[in-house]
């Protein structure tokens, strides 16, 4: 894979090669920024060039656009929820312990580190939408062309070779920073699903949210094994995955806003749902997200998920 | 016996997480068995949250500082003193469990479950692990500390579980002197329930013979700007009738608090403190020059 991975001992050079190494006189420097991402919680760790966004964004997306004379990128991603919390019977677990964002801390550590060591302008790449639902930038996106993972079946979800799902979030730096290599092999689909694919026409991510019955996803896989096709339903996953969020919040204060009966409202607005959503909007981060469905029977990093 | 802030030998699992706690800030560690939570309504003990779990880790911290207990501004307190420090680090530690030890591990949820039910209760947990025990004004006391904030995950991992404290930390020999002086407590005095507070109880040998504790009312007092107080407000909002006194109340300072409040910002959390405020149980570390 491109990017590093494991604790910070091993925090290695990604895809750089040793040739890489006698013409780069950064690459010292990116090895101690990786460690930093490393040591601040991230499990995997790459870097891109700035002007890698070319050939996939319009202009205004891309990282030297939000960061004048940006160089680099360096991405970085988490395991969100623990192993036992994919084992929980408690379906809530994951909703409440799905996401810890160091992810975030860890990109923070990172241009904290870039500007105070190195004296380079560091910033967290902008990932939350700030018009409609398009993000500034796209952070499925920076995981892919920092060499950190390839999108899947199962909602484009970038799956990492080794871990599978992960949080990804990035730092944009004008600091020049040896980069790694995007991924050569696909890693969804997993071998695993397309045996099955070819038995019972589905992988097991389709299986589990299949569109033509009322789910999510849909899609293909040609001769070569390789994704065909892939159908994924954004406003459906959205409705599912996301009950307790902003959108829930937005929705039924609509419908408390435009109810009449006065006692009617109040029963509204102290109901165990609107509390819900109120906590989901607040720091204790309840209820981010409340379907891993797709993820669960997803066979990459099943092993990063089985422990005693 | 749960540990405190000396250093310790990495011997066990046990001891490194209780090591990793402290250094990570936390003022107390320690250990409950899981099948000890049998005072947990069924569906919220550990093992209803994963399967197999043999123990249960608290670290307690995160405590108010010495300086926010003396400021004169009580406002400071309500911007500052919050669990989610001490939340972080558990589910640091859970990580930790799972990494390096390869054992499944699931922190506690530090918000509720349907119904304003805590997923499992931390203030239990704590209890269990010998980290402190109830008191009359509610909060678990720490014997050393006095009143500080709980965080805990469940795990797979067997550890010698410490179990509750053989003493407990409250009344402090100063309450229980108040009482056979006055028939009250720094913290009953503070608020009576029969005089429109929040609590009440009665000591017998030294020892809480009888507790009350009017939650409803508590509630309403410490938590006016979080989620509640929210809905309260949206509720008289939406029930005024007048445009220009709604939109007075949409953007009065009230409602501005209880957005802060629900925000990451995390403001105005907790509005009262008074009954933690006279504990005599770990006094001495809110004193300082």
């Amino acid at each position: 894979m491109g990017g590093a991975e494991g604790v910070a001992s091993d925090s290695g050079l990604g895809g750089a090669t040793p040739a890489d190494v006698d013409q780069d006189p950064n690459i010292a420097e990116a090895e101690d920024v990786k460690s930093v991402a490393l040591k601040s919680g991230g499990d995997v760790v790459g870097i891109a060039p700035a002007d890698r966004w070319d050939a996939y964004v319009p202009e205004g997306c891309r990282p030297y656009d939000i960061l004048p004379e940006a160089k680099s990128v360096i991405v970085v991603g988490c395991r969100g929820p623990s192993a036992g919390a994919w084992l929980s019977p408690d379906h809530r677990i994951m909703e409440v312990n799905g996401y810890d964002f160091a992810n975030d801390r860890a990109v923070h550590g990172i241009a904290d580190h870039i500007e105070r060591k190195y004296g380079y302008y560091a910033i967290q790449a902008p990932a939350l939408p700030t018009g409609g639902h398009q993000p500034p930038m796209s952070m499925m996106l920076s995981a892919v062309l920092s060499g950190l993972g390839t999108r899947s079946l199962a909602a484009n979800i970038i799956l990492n070779p080794k871990y599978g799902l992960l949080y990804y979030s990035a730092c944009i730096t004008t600091m020049p920073l040896p980069v790694d290599p995007m991924l050569e092999q696909d890693v969804c689909p997993h071998p695993m699903c397309v045996a099955t694919y070819k038995k019972i026409g589905k992988t097991p991510c389709m299986a589990a949210c299949p569109a033509d019955e009322g789910g999510c996803l849909d899609g293909k896989i040609g001769e070569d094994g390789r994704i065909e096709e892939s159908y994924y339903n954004r406003e459906r996953c959205v409705s599912r995955a996301m009950n307790f969020g902003i959108n829930s919040f937005q929705k039924y204060l609509e419908k408390i806003v435009n109810e009449d009966d006065s006692e009617k409202r109040s029963q509204m607005v102290y109901s165990d749902f609107f509390s819900r959503s109120c906590s989901a909007l607040s720091f204790y981060k309840e209820s981010v997200a409340q379907c891993f469905e797709c993820m669960r029977v997803c066979p990459i990093g099943r092993d990063e998920r089985k422990l005693k | 016996m749960s540990a405190s802030s000396e250093a310790m030998v990495e011997t066990s699992p046990k001891d490194e997480l209780i090591n990793l706690a402290l250094k990570g800030g936390a003022l107390v560690a320690g250990v409950a068995d899981a099948a000890a939570f049998t005072a947990a309504p069924e569906s919220h003990r550990p093992v209803d949250l994963l399967p197999g779990a043999k123990s249960v880790f608290v670290v307690g911290g995160a405590a108010p500082r010495a300086g926010d207990w003396r400021s004169p501004n009580y406002q400071h307190m309500e911007v500052t003193s919050i669990n989610d420090r001490i939340t972080a680090l558990s589910l640091k530690l859970a990580h930790h469990v799972e990494r390096k030890f390869g054992y499944y591990s699931v922190g506690f949820p530090p918000g509720v479950d349907r119904g304003q039910q805590p997923f499992v209760s931390v203030a239990l947990a704590a209890e269990l692990a010998g980290c402190g025990t109830a008191s009359l004004a509610g909060p678990v006391l720490n014997a050393e500390y006095g009143f500080m904030y709980y965080a805990a995950f469940a795990t797979t991992l067997p550890m010698e579980p410490d179990g509750p404290p053989q003493e407990s930390a409250c009344p402090a020999p100063e309450c229980v002197e108040m009482w056979n002086a006055e028939g009250t407590t720094p913290c009953l005095s503070t608020c009576p329930i029969d005089k429109g507070g929040c609590l009440g109880g009665r000591l017998e040998d030294g020892k809480v013979a009888e507790r009350s504790y009017d939650r409803a009312r508590c509630t309403s007092r410490v938590y006016n700007y979080w989620v509640p107080g929210f809905q309260k407000a949206l509720d008289s909002i939406l029930s005024e009738s007048d445009k220009e006194s709604r939109r007075m109340m949409i953007h009065s300072t009230f409602f501005t608090r209880t957005l802060w409040s629900i925000t990451y910002a995390n403001v105005s959390q907790g509005q009262c403190y008074e009954c933690m405020r006279v504990c005599p149980v770990g006094k001495e570390h809110r004193t300082l020059k």
